[in-house]
């Protein structure tokens, strides 16, 4: 029994290096974000020739400055996309161990009862406290990964249409704000399970 | 993208130059050779150094360039400020604006001296493309070869002939590679300049400390000599900036223009892009560079 949450401890120590990776992507991709964002609200200002002041005795400098901005805002959109890859790389490896960690319970010698399953030797959490808790992060990382990539294909729609920058706001909000993990709820789970050491 | 393909142009043709040279014996080219090598090697990483320095001195530019238009615009807008509790102070406008103007005047200074900075890279880079070249020393007291940047004869082309230097190259082909670096900086430099001109003179007329530039005027002391040694001088004028294959239309400059908010974002924002420095092919020519000497010039 005691061996089955110490192999459980460790999953949840692997999947907090993978919620750094997370933290680490987050930040690379909202600044990735703003940079877009900014680009965006820009284009349309850069558009009018009326703008231009004294530039406008530069023949074709508008058709350029544009064409610079669009470039900088593919490779932007572009590197988003990779940042888009990583995450996903983050959210399938928390889901394989949570995988793998179901089948601690269930395989091999160590089948557990429920009553075994739900007990809570001193300090240490159950089985079924472990489980749920890799669920539930588990989940919470899959829902932020749709969710972002919602966000990041309707800024690429955006850019197409200019004129919506209120929208651009609000999007960086959701995108900041990652309203599917919740950190509170993560720390009281990682409380739990790692009791004994926090003592 | 490799070097231009055009059988004229390309980097494999040994230079036209005559073979008379006195370097082009055999035995002069070998020990021409490890010379000539180092020279490109020290030159190459100079411009690749200065690259570097143009992209600091252009990020310092538009910093100084943002917090001038930032204080130009606060003034603009002092007079519909809601100051709240601060409006009872007596004169609080009119002080906010003696000091932001006197911010404005700083900004400028440093935002011209960005500038100065910017032609003094372009100088060095133009200088480190003339010295290419390596030539023989004619000494007739020491038995040793000794090279020299300058020539001391007049068949001495410096480049050993045409001979390539590494691999393929002729000291005319790295020169051919710099010339197009080049050709972008200087291109660049003088839309610089205008924006200088524009963001400079954007301030309020009435106020004294505050410069107001036109195209004609040096922008610094000595601006003149060192713009002529980028060959941007055209009958003692600097000349007009404009794009590869397009016009520039003088006249258009002369009008007096509204100076607006979105007109001066435009002004920040065609100062961060470059337009005439393709980066790509910069890092590309660099890259391909570094690898005919053997070294990475990053």
């Amino acid at each position: 029994m005691e061996n089955i949450v110490k192999k459980y401890q460790q999953r949840f120590r692997k999947v907090k290096e993978e919620m750094v990776k997370w933290e680490e992507l987050q930040s690379c991709l909202v600044s990735q974000f703003v940079n877009a964002s900014s680009i965006i609200q820009r284009l349309q200002i850069i558009q009018d020739c009326k703008n231009y002041g004294v530039l406008r005795c530069i023949e074709g400098i508008q058709v350029a400055v544009l064409a610079k901005q669009m470039d900088s805002l593919d490779s932007i959109l572009l590197s988003m996309s990779k940042t888009m890859e990583d995450f996903q790389a983050v959210v399938s490896t928390i889901e394989k161990i949570v995988h793998d960690s179901a089948q601690l319970s269930k395989g091999g010698s160590a089948h557990l009862t429920s009553k075994q399953m739900q007990q809570r030797v001193g300090l240490k959490p159950s089985v079924v406290d472990c489980l749920d808790g890799l669920n539930l992060i588990a989940d919470m990382h899959r829902s932020e990964y749709k969710l972002k990539e919602t966000v990041v294909s309707t800024l690429a729609e955006l850019a197409l249409k200019p004129s919506a920058c209120g929208d651009l706001v609000s999007l960086q909000r959701l995108l900041v704000d990652q309203p599917n993990i919740s950190m509170d709820e993560v720390q009281n789970l990682l409380e739990i399970i790692f009791a004994e050491e926090i003592c | 993208m490799v070097p231009s393909m055009d059988p004229s142009h390309s980097p494999l043709q040994p230079s036209p130059s005559p073979s008379a040279s006195p370097s082009s014996t055999s035995t002069n080219i070998r020990i021409w050779k490890p010379a000539a090598q180092r020279n490109l090697r020290n030159q190459w990483s100079k411009l690749a150094n200065l690259r570097h320095k143009w992209t600091a001195s252009s990020s310092s530019g538009r910093s100084h360039a943002t917090s001038l238009v930032n204080s130009f615009l606060s003034q603009r807008y002092m007079d519909g400020m809601e100051l709240g509790v601060l409006s009872d102070m007596p004169d609080i406008k009119k002080k906010a604006c003696l000091k932001l103007s006197k911010q404005q005047a700083n900004h400028q200074n440093k935002f011209l001296s960005a500038y100065k900075d910017m032609v003094a890279v372009v100088v060095q880079m133009i200088s480190v493309s003339k010295s290419m070249r390596c030539y023989n020393k004619v000494s007739a007291s020491s038995p040793l070869a000794q090279f020299s940047s300058s020539t001391e004869n007049e068949n001495d082309n410096g480049d050993g002939g045409g001979t390539p230097v590494f691999k393929f190259w002729s000291i005319a082909s790295f020169e051919e590679m710099a010339e197009e670096i080049i050709q972008m900086f200087t291109s660049e430099l003088t839309l610089k300049r205008l924006l200088v001109m524009a963001l400079v003179s954007a301030g309020d007329k009435k106020v004294p400390q505050l410069s107001e530039l036109n195209w004609s005027d040096e922008f610094y002391s000595g601006e003149f000599s060192d713009l002529g040694a980028c060959e941007l001088l055209l009958s003692s004028e600097p000349i007009f900036p404009s794009l590869s294959g397009g016009k520039t239309n003088t006249d258009v400059m002369q009008h007096v223009y509204q100076i607006n908010r979105e007109v001066l974002q435009v002004y920040l924002t065609t100062w961060f892009v470059e337009v005439n420095i393709d980066r790509y092919r910069v890092d590309e020519i660099f890259a391909i560079v570094g690898e005919e000497m053997h070294v990475i010039l990053a």
